[in-house]
């Protein structure tokens, strides 16, 4: 009752103003950034904002002296200010930019956000300079042929995403330079098939989100997230557009600049049944998704694998899961419980494990890397990479299974693996934490109880920065999760009776295999490498939806998504191009 | 004294039929995002210093020209296939949407227009100069291509290797059996300038594959390289029967009997963490180097002392010396 109370009064203190207040107050922090950090960002905020245009032109010309950097990350920038230009920039910034498009050539990239923001500020620089010969282009393409292609990869992903999901799927941060393209071209592309399909991406994109999020937080697994955002849950660029396109969550101090860019181009506003879909957690749900891996260059049949995707939601907690394996090479996150916060700002409410894995193998399927070099080049950047420490990543030998709240994740990790152990997250937020001596663990994150029992014994380390680490040195071992929301019991006294009394089942050799009776009734059958079974019912991958639940449904191929809520209904139609 | 040595050098490069051209980038300290140096495709001029050509790339990792006409180069690139010409200024990119980080490059000398390229997603040809692709993978699936080398004696005759093995075609891709390898990961495949017949290949972890009958079969030579990773091979035009190989580990490998016996030669390398070498066809026994992070280095001896030459801080992926004429 009190932490209800608490939720309630938070939220009303963190009551956002209206959606264009929200979208002006950050265009006006970029305009006038404390501090002397005045980049493209700042260009594009005060050309949209119609203010000081001679400076714009100074400190663009000066940016774009050479040599450039930043690859796609420099073309989007470039891209919107040519397009907030609207007569404002000097003829020498102009020229200045129209050269710079032709004497600095972009690294295209190596992953779909990489060629989705190539390829969209490409299309959208052929579409305004036009006519121009190769001589013009990094290219050396004419504006037509730059247009053509970089039209027909868009649709190509265009059609990919609705068919089998993103690669690059839910991600904490790329979410932003997902959206802030769509934005462009829903505002900038003067083909209006072109233009009504980045909106309806956008719809499809928020909707996503949307249905995913607990209190802006962007929960559930992720195919990309990183070191802070895995356990600081809230402080992320999807946290960033819970707050600007719905108003949830505390104000950020600064959003990150893909919020801007979104902002200063179509500044789209999504429809209210996402709005409803996005805030209403007064019902309990279960979400589906399915999703596909990134490109597998080596060592698989097929170039995208599935991931199946569960993400029960509630007001106080929500508990998601991928089926586990290798879906996504250095930053995957496959399963956690997070836990709704009155103020998320610098707290860590989450729980998972995981098995620290990092291998040649992963970055070479994946990538491109040669042998020797490959582990320390992504190291220079993904630090903790190769860490025994690290709580980012997914590995090919953990597996999992989920029913509403309750997940089972199984490891079954060879001898002579680099990192024989797995690690778990305990947050130095929780409010009660109890190792008891029947083995499980019970702990309390605000209005959120959870029962975790590890298949094998543990130690608990400290972690840099707050909180613990579990570490279970063993090959075979597991973890056993049910979550459950404060209401429903006196106290966590009241919620361990009710976990021991649970049925629980295992071994763990030759695999570890677990047997278990949730909380909500359900006898849940899981097996290393073999599909779950939950009431005796294997889960049904094959039918696997590309969205299912209460608000979103789509088949799998069916370029469709349907939005629903109570009796309201939007459903977008790729095929014919309609919204209905 | 000085002056005298820099004349004869001048002069030497002027009168050299060739150049050396690198594909390289400046890696020392380096990750993505973060403003690149000069890197791509250099070319050293006479005197010795490199001139970077065309634009400034970080996945420059293979070239090959057409004999009839070697001011044209053509690239393998993170980007696509780069037509580069007017020797190496004028970079078009010839390749679309449909394919992405190429790993080699190699043109048909016999068949005029048509060019093969590895890539991360199998092999394609073009039969036109660039107009149009069709892909020519060997597989349907596991498609991941490292190298292709097309035979100099035969058109539409070519070598590729990948994921798994050796692939041999004698109608330009359009049908394909395995050549040898298979379970190993190819990194580069080379034909000697001096028997059609002598091919090799190198691997990941599994050494060092020959063929002596035109890329028919490959074989293990099992006595070099093995559960190392090496990179490169060259043969040196000027010397039948001498060939090097480079690779992490052994660093610097030659042979002076065509591959019977091979003999580490590291002497006055910093590290032996070798990515690629050349020798060059018109200074015998003049062998080039490139070691990781640290710079290219030259030996005049074939291997046996080296000293340092330039592009620090570089890892040079490929380096070739192209003729200045049309042959």
């Amino acid at each position: 009752m009190r932490g209800t109370l608490l939720v309630l009064l938070a939220t009303a203190a963190f009551a956002a103003p209206p959606f264009e207040a929200r979208v002006r107050e950050l265009i006006e922090s970029y305009a006038h950034p404390k501090g002397n950090d005045f980049g493209y960002a700042t260009i594009a905020a005060r050309l949209k904002l119609g203010q000081d245009p001679a400076w714009c032109s100074r400190r663009l010309i000066e940016l774009l002296e050479p040599p450039i950097h930043g690859d796609m990350f420099w073309m989007f920038p470039t891209t919107a200010i040519a397009y907030l230009d609207r007569g404002q920039l000097s003829q020498e910034a102009r020229q200045a930019l129209r050269e710079a498009w032709r004497t600095y050539m972009p690294f295209r990239g190596d992953t779909e956000n990489h060629w989705l923001l190539y390829y969209t500020s490409l299309y959208l620089m052929a579409q305004l300079w036009r006519g121009e010969p190769g001589e013009r282009w990094f290219t050396g393409k004419s504006s037509e042929e730059n247009l053509r292609e970089a039209a027909a990869w868009i649709d190509s992903w265009i059609r990919l995403t609705t068919r089998r999901g993103q690669g690059e799927y839910d991600c904490t941060h790329y979410i932003g330079v997902f959206l802030l393209p769509m934005s462009y071209l829903a505002a900038w592309a003067e083909d209006p098939v072109m233009r009504k399909r980045a909106q309806m991406m956008l719809d499809y994109l928020i909707a996503d989100y949307a249905a995913e999020n607990l209190d802006g937080i962007y929960v559930g697994s992720h195919a990309r997230t990183d070191d802070k955002m895995v356990i600081e849950k809230w402080h992320s660029v999807a946290g960033d557009f819970g707050y600007l396109l719905f108003g949830l969550g505390p104000r950020p101090a600064l959003m990150n600049g893909y919020a801007l860019y979104y902002s200063v181009a179509s500044a789209y506003r999504p429809p209210a049944i996402l709005e409803r879909i996005a805030t209403d957690r007064s019902t309990p749900y279960t979400h589906y998704e399915r999703k596909r891996t990134r490109n597998r260059w080596r060592f698989h049949d097929e170039l995208h694998g599935p991931v199946y995707k569960t993400t029960y939601i509630r007001r106080e907690y929500a508990v998601g899961s991928d089926q586990g394996g290798i879906l996504q090479p250095i930053q995957q996150h496959s399963w956690d419980v997070t836990w709704a916060v009155a103020d998320p700002r610098g707290v860590h409410n989450t729980f998972f494990t995981m098995h620290p894995y990092s291998s040649l193998y992963e970055l070479q399927t994946y990538f491109s890397f040669g042998p020797d070099f490959g582990v320390e080049e992504v190291v220079r950047s993904k630090r903790t990479y190769d860490s025994p420490d690290k709580l980012l990543g997914g590995s090919p030998f953990e597996k999992i299974m989920q029913d509403e709240d309750t997940v089972i994740a199984l490891y079954a990790i060879p001898p002579l693996t680099r990192f024989p152990h797995i690690n778990g997250f305990i947050s130095k937020d929780l409010d009660e934490f109890v190792e008891d001596p029947s083995g499980w663990i019970f702990l309390r994150g605000n209005q959120a109880l959870i029962a975790a029992r590890p298949l094998q014994r543990y130690a608990l380390k400290p972690i840099q920065g707050g909180g613990r680490r579990l570490f279970s040195p063993y090959l075979n071992n597991g973890v056993v999760v049910q979550a459950a929301p404060a209401s429903e019991f006196a106290n966590l006294e009241a919620f361990r009776k009710a976990i021991l009394a649970l049925e629980l089942d295992y071994r763990l050799e030759p695999v570890p295999s677990v047997r278990f009776r949730s909380l909500r009734g359900r006898r849940l059958e899981f097996t290393y490498g073999e599909t779950p079974r939950v009431d005796g019912r294997p889960l049904d991958y094959e039918n696997w939806p590309l969205f299912g639940g209460p608000f979103l449904e789509a088949a799998v191929d069916s370029e469709q998504l349907l939005i629903k809520y109570g009796s309201e209904r939007r459903k977008l139609d790729f095929r014919r191009n309609t919204v209905e | 004294m000085r002056s005298v040595l820099l004349v004869f050098a001048v002069a030497a490069a002027a009168a050299a039929e060739h150049r050396m051209w690198v594909c390289m980038r400046i890696q020392k300290n380096w990750v993505g995002g973060l403003p690149l140096k000069p890197s791509g495709l250099f070319v050293d001029s006479p005197g010795g210093t490199f001139e970077q050509r065309g634009y400034n790339h970080p996945l420059v990792v293979g070239l090959d020209y057409d004999p009839r006409d070697p001011s044209t180069l053509y690239l393998a690139a993170g980007n696509g296939l780069i037509r580069a010409s007017e020797r190496g200024r004028r970079w078009r990119i010839l390749t679309d949407h449909q394919v992405t980080e190429l790993r080699d490059v190699s043109v048909d000398p016999n068949a005029p227009g048509t060019i093969y390229f590895a890539h991360v997603g199998g092999l394609h040809v073009t039969r036109d100069g660039g107009a149009t692709f069709e892909p020519v993978h060997p597989l349907a699936r596991r498609r991941y291509t490292e190298t292709v080398r097309v035979d100099r004696t035969r058109a539409g005759r070519l070598v590729c290797g990948g994921e798994s093995g050796l692939y041999l075609s004698e109608n330009g891709g359009r049908s394909w059996r395995l050549a040898g390898g298979a379970g190993f990961q190819i990194m580069y495949v080379q034909q000697s300038p001096h028997d059609a017949d002598h091919w090799l290949a190198v691997t990941q972890l599994g050494g060092l594959l020959v063929s002596a009958d035109g890329g028919r079969t490959f074989e293990n030579s099992g006595n070099v390289g093995v559960h190392r990773n090496l990179y490169d091979i060259a043969f040196d035009p000027t010397t039948p029967g001498r060939i090097a190989l480079c690779g992490w580990g052994p660093g610097v490998v030659v042979s002076e009997d065509n591959g019977k016996t091979w003999e580490e030669r590291n002497h006055g390398l910093p590290s032996t963490a070798v990515w690629s070498v050349a020798f060059d066809p018109d200074r015998t026994g003049r062998l080039v180097a490139s070691l990781h992070e640290e710079a290219l280095y030259v030996s005049e001896d074939a291997g046996r002392n080296w000293r340092r030459y330039g592009l620090e801080e570089s890892v040079a992926y490929r380096i070739r010396f192209i003729p200045e004429a049309a042959r």
